[in-house]
């Protein structure tokens, strides 16, 4: 995943560079720049790897639903394909791939996108659509991928039994030597399982002689010579068996296997002594290796066959009680998964039932039938239902958490409900009492009263509470003395009221000036208020605007996620049981098959023992009749192998 | 109007990855890596022949064992398994898009667009900078306090925009300050600010603290950007 | 704030420092819980953040200078760390000591090959609500703290090391 991940494909904004993504390499996008901020959140979390690319893609579907990567749809979406392929979601990649792959994208964007996907189809045993993948490779891919590809295409055609085409493909390939050597054996070993065995043994052979350092390319030989002597032991070849066999190497992971045929192939040859010599060899090791299992049978064969009955015999009975403590190891391992799987079922939190049986393939194994189980454990079945396995726990207990935060949200928008409920009416009263119009109506009519005054300089207007009330009586003495006729006493009475009129104007004319301005700057702190109550108001206004009318909306969001969280999690623990029962199986079958065939040998080492003792005792009867002690050779229990089935891999 | 995020001078080191602003995509397999590279499940034999052998010689019975069909016993199928990985795609999906759902819900509860204030944190340097630690403060009270691993400072040289910080503020002026701290080359401390007033009105707003070493080579520097 | 803290809503996170006031012991009240995140500085090498880590079993063991018994206890688990480190086994000391200078000659005196981590804020004792010294605490492969031990004791090796193998095996 990290090997693929590195092979980087960089997109550009295909939007804004229009034609002239043409003109870039046909291998890569256009180097970008990121305009969005947004888009380079979501990137920050991508390039933290894998184990990010949840985050990654939950920011990207929120980002784009709030279009906040106006500049970047296209890279968005390749991105988005991109993070489900990673996430396992290999339906939907291959859906947005479909869409998004047109050919405004460069080719060789296209090509690996479509290359990946097929990868993934491919190891998931969608062949189908892996195939249909591949199609859509256009032209050729950058020379590591290349190679793998023609790998791929070449293996769907041997799993899909079109040994023909594949053998025509393989003539073709173009890759480096390495890849030649998988593509050979795999072929090979198709052809053999076809009973071809003449076809096989060129390319097996190749393979079967390669000189290399890389311990991969070793492990390839070997596993190509093991092939080719057993493919000439089925065809009754021991001499080619030989020769094919005595290239594995003895401290590889093929020696168990390569030294059982080399037994056969001596016993084969009549040559019991020397086939005694791995067998031998092979009864040392673990029992747990099917190879070393049949060893336990073909030493007292061997035995028989050289007449040395007491050992035969001897051996017989040991490997029967080594059997039977095999089998109890194993029928014990059987209980313990089988049970294992009920007591999860009762338990809510399956974590805390675990046995433990799911381990990284880095540790050494730690219980006894776990040795069994190593191979399985690291089939690509097993391997994708703890990945799913896990994958899900991830996602459940996040989900656990925004159930948790849903509860806090529906509290907040409950007091938030309230709290508006308590305000808003008095805030609507407010807004509605129309209080800021009045006040600047009132304002306005001061000010046009000021004008007014300050224009007719109507001086009295601004007098003091006492000038006022002095103008007033001066003028009600005016008024009153025109009603009198003029004399003297009136004429003399109008000039002293003359006189204090014309002081009291003069001293509040005096005053008019700045008392204009008083009342003018009054005004204006007046204004200076008004404003500030205006901006309030406006402030208020836009808050009372801006309250979420859509508080009840909230309130149904949330209850609204609330179902979606716990409906989604009982069936992620629904699935994750079935994911549990699903690996249970595998780790059962094969355990089963284990103790199936075991059973068988314990049957045929009782039975050749029986046969043993039956003829020992008719040698008693008839005696000194040599014993002829053959015995049968082992058979091995063929449906266990059958579990064991090879996959012409990778 | 487009804000040109990276440099466009010619790429050197990490520089490269960030001016090529590398937005990466068809992110990949969850499988394990090259087809080449996978374990083999078993080796590659066929079963072992002895059977064949052994009809060559027994001359006394050699009972077959009874074939026991529990070979493959209980053994999903191939339909099991891929009815499974269908149920499995199935769910992964709907958990994706209610994450997404929910992501957009806390957000629009807790930091509504209209009050909205986020800061982001992007780094464009030379040579390699050990980003430390970015300490935000808002009208002087601390927002953030961030502490950067290895890993989040590669993603950040790679180009990678993270964001910060994310709350709310009234509208009006307001005053951020922030200051970053890191390791040069020769493994020289450096601690340096930087602040901005800013108007937040009606709207979500976005500011942008960028790391770069435009001015001085190998000596980073902060910029504060107001995306307006 | 939600980026410093994104492996646990801060509303959760709040929540968790709230519900700090419980009964101790066997009751640890974050046991089975996603082990809060946290971010800190190391007193060598770079910064740590715990959910960056997810995959691995890590032990957290908080100390601080004027417990006597850490010392002795974190040479122990160096131990079980040298083994089993390339099992997926990640330890780290947290101090939460009120003296840098006594944190730093500690860490100077007491050599072990696990990184050292320094919260002196304490906010990561609190989080953890960390009461007595030596406190570990073990969180599984998921993030879920699995295992809580305070006043870690020769006493308490033997079941710690059965607990880590089980961890381990996951």
């Amino acid at each position: 995943m990290r090997h693929a991940r590195a092979f980087l494909v960089l997109i550009a904004m295909l939007a804004a560079a229009g034609p002239a993504a043409a003109r870039h390499d046909p291998q890569k996008l256009p180097a970008t720049r990121i305009r969005d901020l947004h888009y380079g959140d979501v990137l920050f979390y991508y390039f933290q790897g894998p184990d990010q690319d949840l985050e990654a893609l939950t920011r990207l579907g929120a980002y784009e639903h709030w279009d906040r990567m106006p500049h970047h749809e296209l890279d968005a979406q390749l991105l988005a394909g991109g993070l489900y392929l990673s996430l396992g979601l290999h339906n939907e990649a291959g859906a947005r791939f479909a869409k998004l792959l047109t050919p405004n994208i460069p080719v060789g964007v296209r090509n690996r996108a479509w290359y990946y996907l097929a990868q993934v189809w491919y190891a998931r045993g969608y062949l189908d659509k892996a195939e249909q993948a591949l199609e859509r490779v256009q032209g050729v891919l950058p020379v590591e991928l290349e190679a793998e590809r023609e790998q791929m295409s070449s293996n769907i055609l041997i799993r899909e039994g079109h040994y023909d085409a594949a053998v025509h493909l393989l003539e073709g390939l173009r890759g480096p030597p390495d890849w030649r050597a998988y593509a050979r054996l795999n072929l090979g070993i198709a052809l053999v399982r076809e009973h071809r065995v003449a076809d096989a043994d060129p390319y097996l052979t190749a393979v079967g002689t390669l000189r290399s350092a890389n311990p991969e390319l070793v492990a390839l030989r070997d596993r190509a010579n093991l092939a080719l002597g057993y493919a000439y032991l089925q065809a009754n070849d021991p001499a080619k068996a030989l020769t094919g066999l005595e290239r594995v190497r003895l401290d590889g992971p093929y020696s168990d296997k390569a030294l059982l045929g080399v037994g056969w192939a001596e016993a084969s040859l009549g040559n019991y002594r020397s086939a005694l010599v791995p067998w031998l060899a092979l009864r040392q090791r673990s029992l747990a290796d099917s190879a070393v299992q049949e060893s336990y049978l073909a030493v007292p064969y061997a035995y028989g066959k050289l007449s040395a009955n007491g050992q035969a015999t001897e051996s017989y009975e040991s490997a029967l009680s080594s059997y039977a403590a095999e089998n109890q190891a194993i029928r014990r391992a059987i209980e313990r998964i089988e049970s294992g799987r009920m007591i999860d079922t009762l338990l809510a939190n399956d974590e805390k039932g675990e046995q433990g049986w799911f381990w990284q393939l880095e540790n050494l194994p730690k219980a006894p039938e776990s040795r069994y189980l190593y191979a399985v454990f690291a089939g690509h079945d097993f391997q994708e239902g703890l990945k799913n396995y896990r994958d899900l726990g991830y996602m459940d207990r996040g989900l656990a958490r925004w159930a948790q935060s849903m509860d806090a949200f529906a509290n907040m928008i409950d007091t938030r409900e309230r709290a508006y409920a308590e305000r808003l009416p008095r805030v609507d009263a407010l807004l509605h009492s129309g209080i800021t119009d009045r006040m600047q109506k009132r304002r306005d009519a001061l000010a046009a009263r000021l004008d007014a005054i300050e224009r007719q300089h109507d001086v009295a207007a601004l007098g003091s509470p006492d000038e006022r009330a002095h103008w007033a009586q001066i003028r009600r003495m005016e008024s009153t003395l025109a009603a009198l006729p003029p004399d003297a006493t009136t004429a003399a009475m109008r000039e002293r009221l003359r006189l204090v009129k014309g002081v009291l104007y003069f001293e509040m004319d005096e005053a008019f000036r700045a008392r204009v301005w008083e009342q003018r700057r009054t005004i204006k702190d007046l204004d200076l208020a008004l404003n500030e109550a205006q901006e309030r108001w406006i402030r208020v206004e836009r808050a009372r605007n801006s309250v979420p009318t859509n508080t009840g909306d909230f309130a149904k969001r949330v209850e609204a996620l609330r179902e979606r969280i716990t409906d989604l999690r009982t069936r992620l623990a629904a699935n994750r049981l079935a994911q549990r029962q699903y690996l249970a199986r595998i780790a059962v079958s094969t355990l089963a098959a284990e103790r199936d065939r075991l059973a068988a040998y314990e049957v045929q080492a009782r039975f050749e023992l029986a046969s043993m003792y039956d003829r020992a005792a008719d040698q008693a009867d008839n005696a000194p009749a040599r014993p002829s002690g053959a015995a049968a050779p082992p058979s091995p229990a063929p449906a266990a192998g059958g579990a064991a089935q090879p996959e012409p891999h990778p | 109007m487009p804000f040109q995020h990276t440099q466009s001078r010619s790429p050197r080191g990490p520089r490269r990855l960030a001016s090529a602003a590398l937005v990466v995509v068809a992110a990949l397999l969850t499988q394990s890596g090259t087809v080449r590279a996978q374990a083999p499940a078993n080796p590659a034999t066929p079963t072992p022949p002895t059977a064949a052998a052994a009809t060559a010689q027994a001359p006394t019975s050699a009972p077959a064992p009874a074939a026991p069909g529990g070979a493959a016993e209980n053994a999903p199928s191939a339909a099991d398994t891929r009815a499974l990985d269908e149920q499995t795609q199935d769910l992964k999906k709907q958990v994706v898009d209610l994450n997404r759902d929910l992501f957009v819900l806390e957000e629009e509860l807790l930091y509504p667009a209209n009050t909205q204030v986020a800061v982001f944190v992007s780094m464009d340097v030379g040579t390699f900078f050990a980003l430390d630690s970015v300490e935000l403060k808002i009208d002087q009270k601390e927002v953030a306090n961030y502490l950067y691993t290895p890993r989040e400072v590669e993603a950040l040289m790679k180009g990678g925009v993270q964001r910060l910080y994310v709350g709310n503020l009234k509208v009006g002026s307001h005053e951020l300050v922030a200051f970053f701290t890191g390791k040069g080359p020769n493994d020289r401390d450096y601690k340096r600010g930087a602040s901005i007033r800013f108007d937040k009105g009606i709207g979500a707003k976005y500011l942008e603290l960028k790391i770069n070493d435009r001015q001085r080579r190998l000596q980073p520097e902060f910029e504060i950007k107001d995306w307006e | 704030m939600r980026a410093v803290n994104k492996f646990v809503p801060s509303v959760l996170a709040l929540t968790l420092l709230v519900a700090g006031v419980t009964a101790r012991g066997a009751d640890y009240p974050l046991m089975s819980r996603a082990a809060p995140d946290f971010a800190l500085r190391a007193f060598a090498g770079d910064n740590v953040r715990l959910s960056e880590h997810r995959g691995e079993v890590v032990v957290l063991v908080f100390w601080s200078s004027r417990c006597h018994t850490c010392g002795a206890q974190l040479e122990a688990l160096n131990r079980s760390y040298a083994t089993y480190h390339s099992a997926g086994l990640q330890m780290y000391g947290i101090s939460v000591d009120d003296d840098e200078r006594h944190a730093s000659d500690f860490v100077a005196s007491y050599r072990v090959g696990f990184q050292m981590l320094d919260d002196p804020q304490k906010e990561v004792g609190r989080l953890y609500q960390v009461d007595r010294l030596p406190m570990v605490v073990m969180i599984d492969r998921s993030g879920i703290v699995r295992a809580a031990r305070e006043d870690f004791d020769s006493a308490s090796r033997v079941p710690y090391l059965r607990e880590l193998k089980r961890l381990l095996d996951q």
